[in-house]
């Protein structure tokens, strides 16, 4: 891609949420990751399924592409070109360029079981990794990688999500075992910016308003920042006994945000989260939404219940159906701008 | 998490259908065979008694019954049926698993095969290492086993692009990679610091048999020295530790079933395979069968050999070891594990000080006796917490607090939420322990998900006593034990989950002591028969030796042990032994009258009587002395 196309496709990405909202357009794939058929597998046996990656097709079904891989977790595009985009999996990061046909791990043995991969929108060859034991950063596209971690503790630097802030180049906010961390460097330095006792699970930025993000955590319930992620406070109305694991705001109504569960299930707020609704009537008995998403082109409201199906909501939880995907684990969601002709 | 595949249970199932004579056999004598020449006869007897056992369960007009990887690899050696293999291989490598138990059993079809099976064949195989995604996994043995194996066929097949391998890396990568991990893994993990997987009844099958592959096959001779320094490594510790040939005291991981019928594991193979002391277990222990195709190529040093064979004085090895990975809610990364073992030879006792090595899996502490033959003998004696948390597992595991109990009785672990269990470590036990006493203390914290504490008695105890001081006596073997809860209890029968994907307990007999309460403690000590004119006089003995303990504020006990020490030791502090603390900055890696190292020193003397093999990782030499 020439370097005026890839100014026009970030341009388009970062124009995207105000185009969406309020006016849907059918402007997005969606792609899966997780596992599918789960069984008693062990390692070294025979895989009976697919995992791995799975696409959206018109008809609302889902096609697995690429490799059959039962550990994979989440995954990011490169904004200028959909065919390349990154993988956390239980063997490291992997990435392919050319929509899934051929991969590589990009990552060494000295990185292992990232939770969370992320690109740079704004520089897309810097790419980060959220590890267990810390922050990997490439900026070769994945090729190789290198520790960043200057401003991390020594200890309690386990790290569940890696969100870059859209509106500005290297600055991304980190959820680990012992807070909120952000550098505005692209890692060369982080600080905390909120303590937590356990982990934080989940970090989004609004699509509406870029100062806006709500932080999902084990036992601090929902924090939410409206200056960037500098300051944050509890959500009120949110329990904190047991773990939020993920939230999700609606791109086509700033008032639309749900948060999934293991133990609350589905919540929703349509009030830019001043009240709360659980919407698990028509979710299995056992809703333990493993993640959750909204459609950025219609805004469907997406429930994956672990161990369970994928289902799908019209009327943002009000009621449900299956989507597909039985005795699946949905662990990422990615909706990707379709590559226009 | 790690995983025993399910073809090895179905293996398990159907392995004593066919004539084992060294599992059926009586028991092997426990006396070392002098001459070095009939030694090494013997071993060699014993793995062809392994290759012929496999083949013959073959039939070979149905290989898709009947050939799989292990079948395989032990016709290549045998030099049989070569064309029959070849398709067979050419059938599984159109599916082949994901992981390193697929990999390794891989390697060995590999290399037996690489001049004995058809080009396509052999291409098939190469075919699988592009096409099928291996999973590292998230254990030490994994990590070993991935990074052996991908080792072993970047070299078998060397300058190949990097889109002809599953990793999309070329061979020199995935060479440079997979050796940077192995020398990491000897030098500055195993050799330095010691195992986080120390001390497995059943792993250490998956150490030995990647490090016999390295050291047969490798190509680049510091490897295959390597393999072979870490074979006599691993193989001075499982002689250190056995007691006539059976693994006992604490254990990084083992399972139900290892824990209460100690012989019962895949240690025990290598125990008789390589001692000659101990009957082999059922199948030879499955994933055993992978050495013998290529165990000629080891020789274990005599000073090893005499270490495992001579019971003949009383020892204590102190050790060092390290736990698995905290990812979080730890100071530290892997913290210390030290190790107390004390041998005898009518009974054995072990511990660590009480740490959760594995949050699953662990075995802590025991007294385990000496039996003539081991085979169906639940004889050991322990306690324990039976500990159950969310949170304890998110330490170890990169996964969120609720799922992971779930996971683990979905995948094979179906004991760790249970109260009766008696496997696995709880951060609320601390131990001590001097020679054969151990003090083991609880302090468990209110709303835990069990409140109470599990002691485990056995099926094959005999005169279990409740006496009105509060010790319970019994024997076991030729050991007299004395166990004194520290709580008030009751008893339960022992109701056994038969491993892996036991769905039902069993009543194998036995009973547990539980103690409902959270402050509570065990006391356990040992001695021989012969040191007392009857039970009655060992019973006399113990009941003088002066003790005092408290629960309150936390669990204290001050005592004087069969062997005339003072103890003091207080939960969450350090003990006191004769006035002095114990001090466990001191240690090292191996300390005792076989086996010493350094901590961070990579090198191992091993010693018995004018016998010496020093193991230098650092110069990668191996030198043998012999005293005056």
């Amino acid at each position: 891609m020439k370097p005026t196309s890839r100014l026009l496709a970030l341009l388009a990405l970062a124009v995207l949420p105000a185009l969406n909202a309020g006016c849907a357009t059918a402007g997005h794939d969606l792609y899966l990751f997780g596992a599918v058929n789960i069984q008693g597998r062990v390692a070294g046996s025979r895989d009976a399924s697919l995992n791995g990656v799975y696409r959206r097709q018109a008809d609302g079904s889902f096609q697995h592409i690429g490799i059959n891989y039962p550990a994979m977790l989440t995954g990011s595009f490169d904004p200028r070109d959909p065919r390349v985009f990154y993988v956390a999996t239980i063997n490291g990061v992997l990435f392919t360029r050319d929509g899934g046909q051929t991969w590589r791990i990009g990552t060494s043995w000295d990185m292992t079981e990232p939770k969370d991969v992320r690109v740079d929108p704004n520089a897309p060859d810097t790419i980060y990794a959220a590890l267990p034991d810390g922050l990997g950063v490439s900026t070769d596209r994945g090729l190789t990688w290198t520790r960043r971690e200057n401003g991390l503790p020594a200890r309690g630097k386990y790290t569940q999500v890696v969100t870059v802030d859209r509106t500005r180049v290297g600055r991304v906010l980190a959820g680990c075992e012992t807070g909120i961390y952000l550098t505005e460097d692209a890692a060369q330095s982080w600080r905390a910016v909120h303590p937590t006792k356990e982990t934080v699970n989940d970090l989004q930025q609004s699509p509406h308003d870029p100062k806006f993000w709500l932080a999902a955590t084990q036992s601090a319930g929902v924090l939410a920042s409206r200056d960037g992620g500098l300051t944050w406070a509890p959500v009120a109305g949110l329990a904190t006994e047991k773990a939020h694991y993920n939230i999700a705001f609606d791109p086509t109504n700033p008032q639309r945000i749900a948060i999934g569960g293991w133990t609350y299930g589905l919540l929703t707020s349509e009030d830019g989260g001043a009240t709360w609704t659980a919407r698990n009537d028509g979710l299995p008995a056992k809703h333990r939404v493993w993640r959750t998403a909204i459609d950025p082109d219609n805004g469907h409201l997406y429930a994956a219940v672990v161990y369970d199906s994928l289902y799908v909501s019209a009327d943002f939880g009000r009621t449900w159906q299956s989507a597909g995907l039985p005795n699946s684990r949905i662990s990422g969601f990615a909706f990707v701008p379709k590559a226009q002709p | 998490m790690n995983r025993l595949p399910l073809f090895l249970l179905a293996l398990a199932a159907t392995v004593t259908l066919s004539a084992q004579p060294s599992f059926e056999a009586p028991p092997p004598p426990t006396a070392p065979v002098q001459d070095a020449g009939k030694r090494h006869d013997e071993y060699l007897k014993r793995v062809q008694e392994v290759l012929d056992w496999r083949a013959g369960r073959i039939d070979i007009t149905q290989p898709e019954k009947h050939l799989d990887m292990a079948a395989i690899a032990v016709l290549l050696t045998r030099g049989e049926h070569y064309d029959v293999c070849s398709q067979r291989v050419i059938e599984l490598m159109k599916d082949p698993g994901t992981g390193p138990f697929w990999m390794f059993p891989a390697v060995c079809v590999a290399y037996t095969g690489r001049d004995k099976l058809t080009p396509e064949a052999q291409k098939a195989i190469r075919e699988a290492w592009r096409t099928t995604r291996q999973l590292r996994g998230d254990t030490e043995n994994h990590w070993l086993m991935y990074y052996a194996s991908l080792y072993l066929m970047a070299e078998l097949y060397p300058n190949e692009p990097a889109e002809t391998w599953y990793s999309g890396k070329s061979s020199a990568e995935n060479l440079a990679e997979s050796r940077e991990y192995l020398v990491h893994w000897m030098d500055e993990l195993t050799t330095s610091v010691g195992q986080g997987e120390y001390n497995p009844s059943h792993y250490i099958g998956e150490y030995a048999i990647p490090m016999l592959f390295m050291a047969t096959w490798a190509k680049d001779p510091e490897m295959r020295i390597r393999g072979k320094m870490m074979l006599d490594w691993l193989f001075a510790e499982l002689a250190a530790n056995t007691l006539n040939g059976v693994l006992r005291g604490p254990n990084s991981r083992t399972d139900e079933g290892s824990a209460i019928e100690r012989w019962n594991a895949l240690s025990s193979y290598f125990s008789w395979l390589l001692f000659g002391n101990t009957p082999t277990p059922s199948g030879y222990g499955g994933w055993g069968v992978y050495f013998a195709p290529v165990a000629h190529n080891y020789q274990l040093p005599e000073v090893i050999y005499r270490i495992a064979t001579d019971r003949s004085g009383d020892y204590l090895q102190r050790d060092r070891a390290r736990t698995r990975r905290y990812w979080r809610y730890s100071d530290v990364l892997s913290p210390p594990v030290y190790k107390t073992n004390y041998l005898r030879r009518d009974y054995a006792v072990g511990s660590t000080q009480g740490i959760v090595n594995d949050a699953i899996q662990s075995h802590v502490w025991d007294v385990t006796w000496a039996e003539p033959d081991p085979r169906g003998k639940h004889n050991t004696m322990f306690s324990l917490h039976p500990h159950s948390s969310p949170k304890w597992m998110q330490s170890q595991f990169a996964t969120y607090p609720e799922a992971m109990i779930t996971a683990v009785t979905f995948e094979g672990k179906p004991s760790y939420d249970s109260p009766d269990k008696i496997l696995g470590a709880s951060p609320y036990e601390k131990v001590f322990q001097d020679l054969d006493t151990v003090i083991a203390l609880y302090d468990i914290e209110p709303g835990e998900r069990f409140e109470h504490i599990n002691g485990f008695f056995s099926k094959d105890l005999v005169n279990v006593t409740e006496d009105s001081s509060g010790w319970i006596f019994a024997q076991g073997g030729r050991a007299y034990l004395a166990y004194r809860p520290l709580a008030p209890y009751h008893w339960i029968p022992y109701l056994h989950y038969n491993g892996g994907w036991a769905k039902e307990k069993l009543p194998l007999g036995g009973k547990l002591l539980v103690s409902p309460h959270l402050k509570n403690g065990t006391i356990v000590q040992a001695a021989s028969v012969d040191e007392f004119a009857d039970f009655a006089a060992f019973q006399a003995a113990i009941k003088a030796l002066p003790l005092r303990f408290a629960l309150d504020p936390v669990p204290t006990v001050t005592m004087q042990t069969l062997r005339g020490k003072q103890v003091t030791f207080t939960y969450g502090q350090t003990p006191v032994i004769d006035g002095q603390p114990l001090d466990y900055s001191k240690w090292k890696l191996f300390e005792g009258p076989y086996l010493n190292a350094e901590v961070g020193g990579r090198k191992m003397t091993i010693t018995h009587g004018h016998l010496k093999r020093i193991l230098d990782f650092n110069t990668l030499t191996i030198t043998d002395q012999v005293t005056k």
